[in-house]
């Protein structure tokens, strides 16, 4: 809880460190106090909170690992941010602050006990999206993205809102515990329009997710996006999206499974091919990361249909291993779009040769993200793939598996670029934070790999 | 338990809203004096002088920050009614909830003027 | 920490340490290279010497008959009802893999000294070998599927990069496609391996594991997993167990290869630098082999018992293709890597028939094959070093103009085409009398595709020594005027990379026992899994 809190504050005082043109203590005041926040929210681990603010929130075990794991991405997205926003932007302060109040609503998005708190959340998060996605003022391609997030985004709250309604309606509360009594009381004869307020709520949490037929902003607001911003909605949000998908249904709905299921694997499918087919078909870098995005989202959605006991698990560590190896990816492609001023493959085209450290690392992320076994990735999958396969859905994982095939020949494009083409480029200068965020990637990336069990049993 | 007829209400109300808007756009459309307009009828009235330009230009959106600020610090005054009327209830706490408040509203007034979104020029 | 995991992780060491080490030491890296391979044919040959046989170490089903087992907990996670997921780290070898190992350190070696030729980027360059290394020994030595399937994932990068940055022209094209073949076939078989991990329980814990020795024993499945021998569970309309052993079987066929699943083989083979196509040739083709022995058969052996005719009719249809394709190749790299196809059906052949003989053929061939087409391969890199043409037509007469590269050229063509002296003679006969007494034992296979497999021989014997006739006989002539003085003779690191390869060809065909006496107990033990 106090985790909430620190950021919130920690929001202000950045704010107002820029109104007071202290601009040099931005970032290490933001760093540290999003550390801070992190070690609050580790030392609440195992404490068995019960549900706090009348059961408004609860911050429990799942609460803790999925804000750490945000707040951890944060760091790394502010350690990548040095000189970056002072060059697009003159109100640098603002967006300190934007992405630390978008990532208190995510705080609060993954520990709500009561769907009023998951739709405050989730508008703290999104409005604050909204700005920075088109922060950039003068540029045709960031106002584009801001709009069509904001339309997008407004559209799907408002089914998000209209499904807690009718649910509300059927169960009379917007408590989680409370619903899922509901639930659990009545094996047959549940009000109709809870079913309908179900399918609803599945629309908006797949548009926040970008699920597939629901994926149409993802490509275009994450070309147009600033790429640090896109690098923050393509990890924190889209984890904190799963964490509040996740929580949602193994607390409440979990016995209906047989309702919503074949809807969900419908969508995963879909999201699977629509990821991967368009990814194979990219030109641009950040654009083909903004469709493999899609495919990812697929993958995690996979531990939601068999959903069960190692569910969590399954998206803890894809979601880490995702995570790590986008920040990965989009910190390497800062650096290149810095030297070339485009984001196409052919950008990459050896940059084994003058940077190799820069090259390893983007391999390594681009190996885990296709699944190659001693990745987190890897783990990720098979985990993914064990909790499917738990529950027989063998043609679903067959499909995956066929995608995961598929998501190889794109992930490689960019080390057969780096590795197998020969190019003039003089060497790119990497700061050293950019050295310190790609080494703590990769050695995360690796050892999550190599030895899971750090992670594997947290819950 | 709630039985579907107890949405009839619902239902009704919806049907009274569209049926409202259809009913009051077709009877103006019926009842309404028709006018034969020609493309000259239809220009805007600039004492006879020729139309330069379209009306469609940018325009200083200072009005606009002005009237969104006034909204937003407007709305969460609102607040402050349902917490007057319960104030005894709250104690202490309440009060000291609502100086959190008003102190992040504060904070808010500060860094708005202190952007200088409230002066004109 | 035993002497496998040494084994394994030597290399690892000492690719880290290449990495780590400035960029002037580069002349350096090769003899880092030659040294672990040496270190690891010194351990293997410990091993080798160490390995003790007879009924108390029969290894394949029985877990406590593995020597220089090794065992330490890796991955744990509690799924719910599904109890707890157990993966280990767990190491050891019997008959099957100890002769494999052997192979695979001098092989290694071997491709160390051919390294020579590398000009550039060695960083890179000998540090993805020694991680290939690592996975390579780590393949052969897990007996648990999930570290078996890490390992074996694991060689497929470094080759990737390694055909890929040092490759020839078409070099891109044949990695993607040599990594494609083989991730379809492995990520199949990973969807199999979670299935039998989920319908075999570990007999001692409870727990579902990943032991690919409790997996060769019926009563440790669950009654009603997916993969139980009595459960009868379909897939698809599939019986299940049909479909994974299919699954798995595909798999490793990819890997030996076999016709049909071949077509990234010669690719493969004629963009990768040389040192990369011996060991394409000497042991990946062999984890392939190992990996339809360890996994699919003992596994699967009710499905492979029933499926026996149509493996060898594969294995038959393998050696012919081959053989008559290589007849029909100009360049000299792809002629040999045809060859491999050729040979390696035997292998397939001799696995079909079931009995002790065909098994134990299968085993040597792999060995033998492990020697000469290392050395065949080798063979072409000393032409294609010198001059960078493979072209067959180009040479001619070279006997007298280099006669020691002669020589060992015709050892090496003598021994693959099956002369009797040679091991590959010894492996290709037990291969074939397996299948042709096949019918009287068991009744698995007919006669005829022992018959045809001979005829894979006589082409065997038709494509080797016209290729001989053409190159190497008659007036002296190449194609260009100064290839004369680049064709050098062998020098005597040539020469002392050829002698080991040629002495154990010979050694192996004129004492044969060697291997015999090593692999038969668990060849004994492998057919007992199908009666």
């Amino acid at each position: 809880m106090s985790t909430l809190i620190v950021i919130s504050i920690l929001a202000i005082v950045v704010l107002y460190l820029g109104l007071f043109k202290a601009k040099q203590a931005l970032l290490p005041i933001s760093v540290l106090g999003l550390v801070a926040a992190l070690a609050l929210a580790i030392m609440e681990w195992n404490s068995n909170a019960a549900p706090i603010f009348s059961g408004m929130m609860h911050f429990d075990n799942f609460a803790v690992a999925f804000s750490s794991i945000c707040i951890i991405t944060t760091i790394l997205v502010f350690l990548l941010s040095k000189n970056y926003f002072e060059k697009i932007s003159d109100n640098v302060a603002e967006y300190y602050t934007l992405i630390l109040f978008a990532l208190s609503g995510i705080i609060v998005m993954v520990s709500y006990h009561n769907l009023s708190m998951l739709f405050v959340g989730l508008e703290i998060m999104s409005v604050s999206l909204y700005i920075l996605a088109g922060i950039k003022r003068k540029d045709f391609a960031s106002n584009e993205a801001a709009l069509k997030y904001f339309l997008m985004g407004a559209f799907s709250t408002g089914f998000l809102l209209f499904g807690i309604a009718l649910i509300y309606g059927a169960s009379k509360s917007f408590d989680l515990a409370v619903i899922a009594q509901y639930v659990i009381d009545r094996p047959t004869g549940i009000d109709p329009i809870f079913y309908v307020g179900l399918v609803l709520m599945i629309v908006g949490l797949c548009f926040k997710v970008g699920a597939a037929p629901f994926h149409f902003w993802t490509p275009d607001v994450y070309e147009g996006a600033p790429t640090l911003i896109t690098a923050f909605m393509s990890t924190v949000v889209k984890i904190a999206g799963f964490a509040a998908f996740l929580r949602l249904f193994s607390i409440c709905f979990a016995p209906l499974q047989d309702f919503w299921m074949p809807t969900l694997l419908v969508i995963t499918i879909l999201t699977l091919f629509v990821g991967n087919i368009t990814a194979l078909y990219q030109t641009n870098f950040k654009r083909m990361l903004a469709f493999s995005s899609i495919s990812h989202a697929g993958y995690m959605l996979f531990a939601i249909v068999a959903l069960g006991a190692a569910s969590t698990n399954a998206i803890f560590i894809y979601a880490a291993a995702y995570a790590v190896s986008s920040i990965t990816a989009f910190a390497v492609l800062m650096l290149v779009k810095a030297k070339t001023g485009s984001e196409n493959f052919e950008d990459f085209n050896g940059l084994a040769k003058s940077n190799p450290f820069l090259a390893f690392a983007l391999t390594v992320a681009m190996l885990s993200f296709a699944g190659i076994p001693l990745t987190a990735g890897f783990i990720g999958k098979f985990f993914v793939f064990n909790a499917a396969l738990a529950q027989y859905h063998t043609w679903l994982v067959a499909i995956a598996v066929v995608n995961a095939i598929i998501g190889v020949f794109y992930y490689f494009k960019v080390i057969v670029a780096m590795y197998f083409k020969d190019n003039q480029t003089k060497q790119i200068a990497t700061p050293a934070y950019f050295n310190f965020v790609l080494g703590v990637s990769l050695i995360i990336t690796l050892v999550l790999g190599i030895y899971p069990s750090f992670i594997t049993n947290l819950f | 338990m709630s039985a579907p007829v107890d949405y009839l209400p619902i239902i009704m109300q919806l049907l009274v809203a569209l049926g409202f808007v259809a009913l009051t756009m077709g009877i103006t459309h019926l009842i309404g004096p028709k006018r034969k307009t020609t493309d000259v009828k239809l220009t805007a009235f600039e004492s006879g002088i020729e139309v330069i330009g379209n009306a469609r230009q940018p325009f200083s959106i200072k009005y606009f920050v002005v009237a969104i600020l006034f909204v937003l610090f407007d709305v969460e005054v609102i607040f402050m009614y349902p917490w007057a009327v319960n104030f005894r209830e709250f104690g202490l706490n309440g009060l000291i909830e609502m100086f959190i408040f008003m102190g992040t509203l504060l904070l808010g007034f500060i860094y708005v003027i202190k952007k200088k979104a409230l002066e004109w020029d | 920490m035993g002497l496998l995991s040494i084994l394994i992780f030597v290399p690892l060491l000492f690719g880290l340490t290449i990495l780590l080490l400035p960029k002037k030491y580069s002349q350096s890296y090769k003899y880092f290279t030659v040294a672990v391979a040496v270190i690891q044919l010194a351990i293997t040959a410990y091993l080798y010497c160490q390995f003790q046989t007879g009924a108390a170490f029969t290894g394949v089903n029985q877990l406590d008959s593995y020597q220089f087992k090794e065992y330490l907990p890796w991955i744990r996670l509690d799924i719910g009802k599904f109890g707890a997921l157990q993966i280990d780290y767990l190491l050891g070898v019997d008959g099957f893999s100890i002769p494999l190992l052997f192979l695979s350190a001098l092989v290694m070696l071997i491709a160390a000294l051919s390294s020579w030729e590398i000009k550039e980027n060695h960083k890179g360059y000998f540090s993805l070998m020694m991680l290939l290394n690592t996975a390579i020994m780590g393949v052969f030595c897990a007996l648990d599927i999930f570290l078996f399937y890490v390992f074996y994932e694991l060689m497929l990068l470094p080759l990737y990069f390694l055909i890929g940055i040092w490759g020839g022209v078409r070099r891109e094209y044949a990695a993607i496609k040599f990594f494609l073949y083989t991730l379809l076939g492995s990520v199949f078989m990973l969807l199999v391996i979670a299935g039998l991990y989920f319908s075999v329980i570990d007999p001692l814990t409870g727990n579902h594991t990943f032991n690919m020795v409790h997996m060769m024993n019926p009563q440790n499945y669950v009654p009603d997993g997916i993969f139980s021998f009595l459960a009868h569970q379909d897939i698809l309309g599939i019986p299940a167990r049909l479909l994974g052993f299919i699954v798995v079987f595909i798999a490793f066929a990819i890997k030996v290869p076999i016709v049909p699943f071949h077509t990234w083989l010669p690719d493969a083979h004629v963009e990768a630098p040389t040192p990369i196509s011996i060991i394409l040739a000497g042991v990946l083709l062999k984890v392939g082999g190992y990996g339809i022995i360890r996994i699919a058969y003992s596994i699967f052996p009710d499905v492979a018992l029933n499926l026996s005719f149509y493996i060898g009719l594969l294995g038959v249809i393998s050696i012919l293709y081959g053989a008559m394709v290589a007849l029909a190749q100009t360049d000299l790299k792809r002629l040999i890597a045809y060859s491999s196809v050729s040979h390696m059906g035997f292998v397939l052949l001799g696995l079909a028939s079931l009995t002790s003989e065909g098994i134990s053929g299968a085993m040597m061939q792999m060995i033998s094959h492990g020697f000469l087409s290392v050395m065949l391969f080798f063979i072409v890199g000393v032409v294609y070093n010198r001059v960078h043409d493979r072209y067959i037509y180009n040479f001619r007469g070279l006997a007298t103009h280099m006669p020691i590269y002669t020589g060992f050229v015709m050892i090496a063509f003598f021994a693959s085409l099956g002369l009797p002296g040679f091991s590959a003679f010894i492996a290709e006969a037990f291969s074939l009398i397996g299948a042709f007494n096949s019918e009287s034992v068991n009744g698995l296979i007919p006669r005829w595709m022992a018959i045809l497999g001979s005829f894979g021989i006589l082409l065997g014997a038709a494509y080797l020594l016209w290729t001989l006739q053409r190159m190497f006989f008659g007036q002296l002539r190449v194609k260009e005027e100064n290839w004369l003085i680049k064709l050098k003779d062998l020098n005597v690191r040539e020469i002392l990379t050829l002698v080991p390869l040629a002495f154990f060809a010979i050694l192996l065909g004129v004492i044969p026992s060697l291997v015999f006496n090593i692999i038969n107990t668990s060849v004994n033990q492998f057919i007992l899994l199908f009666t």
